[in-house]
C-alpha cells in the first residue's frame, strides 16, 4: 500500500508540476459523466461490490443511486503534449451497496506527433491507464457508451487491469497513402498490476460500472480455502490488484485495421509477468495472460455491431510453488445497437442489444476453492437524447450462470438474475 | 421633453436605404467576374466525366505563358471547420492572398499539413479564426486534423488570379486582362491523371470554349464524418 501510494504522490506532482514550468500556451478542459440511476435488482442479498456472490454490482431490493460522478480533466499545449487526470466517485447508494468512494482512476502525460509526411503518428503515454483494450468504455471517465453497465469483459478491465506504464503507439493513415484504412499498433510495458486475475478467480465474471480506483482494494466473498490452516489462509482479506510485487515488468501489445467509415478490427495480448509465488502483506502475484480480438462495424447508417472476446489464464502458487489458483477465462459479447433515424427522423434514439457467453475453468486441486464459472447474459438497452448532455436510459440484464463456489455461503449455484434500471446521464 | 419614437424610426429607415442601397452596389461589382460569350476576353472552361456529364467542384486555372499582366487577388480566402469537417473541401488561392481558417466548432481542431515543402501546424480553438499561415508560392496543400483523423481539405495556391471551381454544369469563366498563350489546368484530388490534373497550353482567343473530359472515373471523395457520433468520446 506505502509502495504504491509514494509511486501515485510522485507521478502526481510530476504530473502537476511539469507543466507550470512549460512557457507554452495550455488549454485547460474537463469532461465527465454524472449518472442518475434507479435501479430494480432480483438476485441474491449481496452484490459483488460488498463480497456476495451475486454477479452485480448491488443486491436484492430497489436502489436509488448517483452511480458514477466522473471527470476528466486535461491540460493540453500546442506541442501535441497533454496531461490527463480522470477522478471517479461511487457514491452510496440507497438500501445496499459499499460506502461513497472517490479516487483517481488514470492520470498520465501522453504525446501525439504531427503525421510524417508518409503519414506515420507517433504517440507516447507515461502514467497511470488502460492499456487501449474495451470497445465500450470510450466515453468520458472510461464510462460505457451505449449501456448503462459494462459487459462482463470490460466490468472486469475496469476492476482488475490498469497499469503504471508507458505505452508507445504507431498509426499509418491511410488518408496519406491514398489507403482507405489506418493500422495501428502499439505497445505498452508496465508495473503494477500483479494481484490482476484474483477477484475474477473468487467471484468470476461480473456487471456493472464500477471502476477500481487507483490504490484501492476490493472485496471478494468468503470461501472455506480461506479458513486458517487452509492453502489461501495466507491471503488478505481484500485484493489490491494495483500492486507490485516483483518489479518484473509486463507488456501489452495490440494491432488495429481500421477502414475509414466502416469500422475496425483489433487483437492485442496482454501479459503481466507477475511471479506467481510471491506474496507480500497478503497480497500474491497472479501471472494474468490473456489475448483479446474485437471489432466495431456499420453495416448501414443506423445498424452496427461490437464485439469482443477475450481468453487467457491466471496462475497462483503457494510461496513452495504448487499451483493454488490455476485458471483459464474466457468471455465474449456481441452487441448490436440501432439507431432509430429511419423511424424518428432524428438521432436521439439508439437501442443496444447485448449478448455474452462467459467462463472459468479450475485446473488446479485446492480444495475449498473451486472457480469453475459458466454463463450468458444479455443487456436491452434503450436511451434517448433528451438534449445535448443529457441522456435518458432504460435497460434490462439477465444474467444465468452456474457457479458452484455459492455452495459455500449456501446459495444457489445455478442463478438467475435480472436488473430493471432506469438512468439520466449527463455527460460535459 | 418627451421624444417620438415613431419620428426617430423614420429617421432610421433612411439611413438603411442608403447603407441597403451601398450594399446592392457592392454585390454588383463582384459580379463583374462572371463573363459571358459577347464579352471580348471571355473564356469558358468545361469540364466533363468519363460519361460526357458537367462535373462540378473542379478547381480550373489559367497561367500565362506569354508574361501576360496579371492583376492581384487581394480577396481573403476562408477556409472554415464546421462539424469537425473542413469547408470547403476545397479551397484556391493566389499565392501571397490571406488565408482565414474559421473553426465553427465548439471545440478545439489541431490543423496540420504534412507536406515536407508546406509543412504547418497550429490549434484552433473553438469560435477562433487563425491567418497565422503564410502561403507565398504555388502549391497542392492537403490539410488534415491531428484531433479528428477524419476531416480532410485541400488548400490549392496557384501563382495566378485566374482560378476558379466548376458550377454544376461542370462551367468555369474567366474575363482575361489580355489574350496570348496560356496554360489551363484542371486539378482535383481525386482526379485520377498524373499529378490530379489535366493540362491544355492554347493561344487563347476571343470567346474561346475549352472542354476538358476525364479519361478516367474520378476517386470517391473522402467523407468527413466520423465513425462514431457520440459527442463525448474520450480519445483512449
Amino acid at each position: 500500500m506505502i509502495k504504491t501510494g509514494i509511486t501515485l504522490c510522485q507521478f502526481l506532482v510530476l504530473l502537476f508540476y511539469f507543466p507550470l514550468h512549460m512557457a507554452l500556451a495550455a488549454e485547460y478542459t474537463a469532461h465527465g459523466i454524472v449518472d442518475f440511476r434507479v435501479s430494480q435488482i432480483d438476485s441474491l442479498d449481496k452484490g459483488y461490490l460488498t463480497s456476495g456472490q451475486g454477479k452485480l454490482g448491488l443486491g436484492d431490493g430497489l436502489h436509488f443511486s448517483v452511480a458514477q460522478i466522473g471527470a476528466d480533466l486535461s491540460i493540453s499545449w500546442e506541442n501535441g503534449l497533454s496531461a490527463h487526470g480522470v477522478v471517479n466517485a461511487y457514491p452510496k447508494a440507497t438500501s445496499d451497496g459499499e460506502s461513497t468512494v472517490l479516487g483517481v482512476t488514470e492520470a498520465y502525460l501522453k504525446y501525439r506527433s504531427l503525421p510524417t509526411s508518409s503519414g506515420y503518428r507517433f504517440q507516447t503515454k507515461v502514467g497511470i491507464f488502460y492499456p487501449e483494450i474495451s470497445l465500450e468504455n470510450n466515453a468520458y471517465a472510461w464510462a460505457s457508451k451505449d449501456t448503462l453497465d459494462s459487459s462482463t469483459i470490460n466490468t472486469w478491465l475496469g476492476e482488475e487491469i490498469r497499469v503504471l506504464g508507458s505505452e508507445f503507439k504507431v498509426t499509418r493513415l491511410g488518408r496519406m497513402n491514398n489507403n482507405k484504412y489506418d493500422l495501428s499498433l502499439s505497445a505498452t510495458a508496465f508495473i503494477n498490476n500483479d494481484p490482476a486475475g484474483a477477484l475474477l478467480a473468487w467471484h468470476g465474471w461480473t456487471i456493472s460500472n464500477r471502476q477500481t480506483l487507483w490504490t484501492e482494494q476490493r472485496a471478494f466473498p468468503w470461501f472455506p480455502a480461506r479458513a486458517d490452516g487452509q492453502a489461501l489462509a495466507g491471503q488478505a482479506d481484500k485484493s489490491d490488484p494495483f500492486f507490485e510485487l516483483d518489479h518484473r515488468v509486463g507488456f501489452h501489445a495490440r494491432g488495429e485495421w481500421k477502414l475509414r467509415g466502416k469500422g475496425e478490427i483489433s487483437a492485442g495480448y496482454y501479459d503481466n509477468r507477475a511471479t506467481p509465488y510471491k506474496v507480500i502483506d497478503g497480497q500474491y502475484g497472479w501471472r494474468t495472460r490473456f489475448y483479446h480480438v474485437g471489432a466495431r462495424w456499420r453495416f448501414s447508417k443506423n445498424l452496427s455491431l461490437t464485439a469482443q472476446y477475450l481468453s487467457g489464464d491466471t496462475l497462483m502458487q503457494s510461496e513452495s510453488q504448487v499451483d493454488v489458483v490455476n485458471n483459464d477465462y474466457a468471455s465474449a459479447f456481441v452487441a448490436l445497437h440501432y439507431n432509430w433515424q429511419a423511424v424518428v427522423a432524428n438521432k436521439k434514439h439508439k437501442s443496444t442489444l447485448r449478448i455474452e457467453d462467459f467462463s472459468v475453468t479450475d485446473n488446479d486441486d485446492t480444495w475449498g476453492d473451486n472457480n469453475n464459472e459458466q454463463g450468458q447474459a444479455l443487456t436491452l438497452n434503450h436511451s434517448y437524447r433528451l438534449s445535448k448532455p443529457w441522456f435518458l436510459s432504460a435497460e434490462f440484464t439477465l444474467i444465468d450462470s452456474h457457479r458452484p463456489a455459492r455452495y459455500y455461503t449456501a446459495q444457489p449455484v445455478d442463478l438467475i438474475e435480472r436488473q430493471w434500471q432506469l438512468a439520466a446521464r449527463y455527460f460535459f | 421633453m418627451v421624444s417620438h419614437p415613431f419620428l426617430l424610426r423614420s429617421a432610421l429607415l433612411h439611413y438603411c436605404v442608403y447603407i441597403s442601397s451601398l450594399f446592392f452596389i457592392s454585390l454588383a461589382a463582384w459580379s463583374v467576374e462572371a463573363c459571358s460569350k459577347e464579352n471580348a476576353t471571355c473564356v469558358q472552361i468545361h469540364v466533363k466525366n468519363v460519361n460526357n456529364n458537367p462535373l462540378e467542384n473542379m478547381v480550373v486555372y489559367i497561367e500565362p505563358l506569354m508574361g501576360q499582366v496579371l492583376p492581384q487577388q487581394s480577396k481573403t480566402v476562408e477556409i472554415s471547420q464546421h462539424s469537425k469537417s473542413f469547408i470547403p473541401y476545397i479551397s484556391v488561392s493566389q499565392s501571397t492572398a490571406k488565408v482565414n481558417f474559421v473553426n465553427n466548432d465548439d471545440i478545439t481542431h489541431h490543423i496540420y499539413s504534412a507536406d515536407s515543402e508546406n509543412k504547418f501546424s497550429f490549434k484552433i480553438r473553438a469560435g477562433k479564426t487563425d491567418s497565422t499561415a503564410q502561403f507565398d508560392h504555388a502549391a497542392e496543400i492537403a490539410m488534415g486534423c491531428n484531433i479528428h483523423d477524419w476531416m480532410s481539405g485541400y488548400l490549392l495556391v496557384v501563382d495566378t488570379p485566374y482560378f476558379a471551381k466548376t458550377d454544376e454544369q461542370g462551367l468555369a469563366s474567366f474575363t482575361l486582362k489580355a489574350l496570348g498563350k496560356y496554360r489551363i489546368v484542371v486539378w482535383h484530388p481525386q482526379m485520377r491523371s498524373e499529378n490530379n490534373r489535366m493540362i491544355i497550353e492554347k493561344d487563347l482567343s476571343m470567346g474561346d470554349i475549352i472542354t476538358f473530359t476525364l479519361q478516367k472515373n474520378m476517386d470517391d471523395i473522402p467523407v468527413q464524418k466520423s465513425d462514431d457520433d457520440f459527442d463525448f468520446l474520450s480519445d483512449y
